[in-house]
């Protein structure tokens, strides 16, 4: 089952409008495809969850509201598209994201959390076939003290292919005991493929957990090999390895039942890089 | 079932192997020993088809063909099997994932119907028990935070499940504990059979305790300088390999 069959099942309501709003416990997940200009809010207390899916020329800008102790869980597919969501996280809130970007594509979050005790968990990935362009950028603001946030986001580039990672990860004055990760693990297959990376800081409380770390590299050709004599072939050994790379991301996934759905676009996807 | 004929490898311009021959028949387990350096492991890793190194002379046939014009992969589908020294972590991808592959992708070599779900998850109970792994163990990532004992019970763990002709066993005792190195070994010991045959490289007398080999070879220098039988390797194991090399030292 492919990820638009999955948004239009009876696993989810699909909505078309341009607010949403959820005030109760967590029913089933709400899809919205190419979501244009679209505002989220999410009552005090309230759980809710989300799937996004954008196209190709399409261009959306999300903005979402958390309110104090609830929690948002958000999947979302890029296949083409670009998008700017916007969250604001109230007091003990909890978001939890989990982004594909296959091919094309850019997503940009930008998080706010604005009261304490809140948390959000990015999981992002980005694959970029030859000749193909796919970002993401994160930017987390922890604005008050007691706050958690961690993202990791794994990127792969074939052929021409070309991929950037943008995080940057903010900490005001009074922002106290923040405990923010970030990490950008990248995989280039081939001389041509790019892949660029800019994990950033910016610190100004001092009583802080920070951590950032990047990496790029390529196949791990013993790896391989080891695959190959127990009688993969080559090209299933590879794909194996570059599956189990971002794999871990996508097992995390925020709405468990869109899984395996999310899988599939990846796998297909690798499967033509 | 292996016959090698002065076999010489080179890694670079450096060669490695000088004219190694050899012949293991069905039922038999080899033991390859020697001082650091002779070219044991590249041996092994020639024998599996590891692109690293080039042959520039000799020949290999197994069960009749030529093993050194197949890739790597076809030759584990004809039944060849390395226990590696180093086993490889593969972040993400678990062991019964890479095991279910690697034993549909042989069983359609040989044309053999795939296992249905329900016989691969009862032969990975089964062959995790000829080792002692803890089944769990599959539902993690290959290799990766496992220990030294766990690495090496995992390559016996992956012979069982593929059944192979011949297991070439690269130093699988080394870094084991007392305790490991008998799990190990009496795995090794469960899975022979008339016809298959093993080759155990080691440095140390003590794993051939367990796995009785019915000959001993001494490889220096790139070649097979002398063979026995099992009283050799304790031989060995008093004398050091002195009274052997003094002959070929340069």
């Amino acid at each position: 089952m492919g990820f638009s069959d999955y948004m239009l099942s009876d696993s989810c309501r699909q909505s078309a409008g341009s607010e949403l709003r959820f005030d109760g416990g967590q029913a089933a997940p709400v899809a919205v495809c190419n979501p244009g200009r679209l505002s989220v809010a999410v009552a005090d207390g309230a759980q809710a969850r989300l799937v996004l899916s954008h196209g190709a020329g399409c261009c959306s800008t999300v903005d979402v509201a958390v309110g104090d102790g609830a929690s948002l869980s958000i999947v979302e597919l890029f296949v083409g598209g670009r998008s700017t969501m916007r969250i604001a996280q109230g007091a003990a809130s909890r978001v939890a994201l989990t982004s594909v970007v296959a091919g094309d594509g850019s997503a940009e979050y930008r998080t706010a959390l604005d009261g304490a005790q809140a948390e959000c968990d990015l999981g992002c990935v980005f694959l970029a076939g030859d000749d193909e362009h796919a970002q993401v950028k994160i930017r987390v603001e922890h604005n008050v003290a007691d706050c958690r946030s961690a993202s990791t986001v794994k990127g792969v580039a074939a052929g021409r292919g070309e991929g950037r990672f943008e995080g940057m990860v903010y900490v005001a004055p009074d922002a106290q005991r923040t405990d923010a990760r970030q990490t950008s693990r990248n995989l280039t297959l081939g001389d041509e493929a790019r892949i660029t990376t800019l994990p950033q800081l910016e610190i100004y409380a001092d009583d802080v957990k920070c951590s950032h770390g990047a990496t790029v590299g390529q196949m791990d050709s013993d790896a391989v090999l080891y695959m190959r004599q127990r009688g993969l072939s080559e090209d299933a050994a590879r794909r194996l390895q570059i599956e189990g790379f971002v794999a871990d991301v996508v097992m995390r996934c925020a709405v468990e039942e869109a899984g395996e759905a999310l899988l599939a676009e990846l796998n297909a996807k690798l499967e033509r890089l | 079932m292996l016959s090698v004929k002065n076999l010489h490898a080179s890694v670079g311009d450096k060669e490695i192997l000088r004219g190694i021959d050899l012949e293991v028949r069905a039922g038999e387990v080899h033991a390859i020993m020697g001082p650091n350096g002779s070219g044991k492991s590249t041996f092994a890793s020639v024998l599996a088809g590891n692109e690293k190194f080039t042959v520039t002379e000799g020949e290999v046939s197994f069960l009749g063909r030529n093993l050194l014009e197949m890739p790597i992969e076809d030759r584990a589908r004809e039944g060849l099997f390395l226990g590696f020294q180093y086993p490889v972590e593969i972040p993400g991808v678990t062991m019964a994932n890479f095991m279910k592959m690697a034993v549909a992708e042989q069983r359609k070599y040989r044309g053999e119907e795939p296992l249905t779900a329900a016989e691969f998850l009862r032969m990975m109970r089964e062959k995790c028990a000829v080792v002692e792994l803890d089944p769990k163990m599959t539902s993690r990532a290959v290799n990766e935070g496992f220990s030294g004992g766990e690495k090496k019970k995992n390559e016996i763990f992956q012979m069982a499940m593929l059944a192979p002709k011949l297991s070439i066993l690269d130093e699988t005792d080394s870094g084991l504990d007392i305790d490991a190195l008998r799990i190990v070994a009496t795995g090794v010991t469960k899975l022979k059979t008339a016809d298959n045959a093993t080759v155990v490289i080691t440095h140390y007398q003590r794993l051939l305790d367990y796995i009785v080999p019915d000959y001993v070879h001494v490889l220096y220098k790139g070649r097979i300088i002398h063979s026995g039988d099992k009283s050799l390797a304790l031989k060995l194991e008093r004398e050091g390999y002195d009274w052997l090399i003094n002959d070929y030292k340069e």
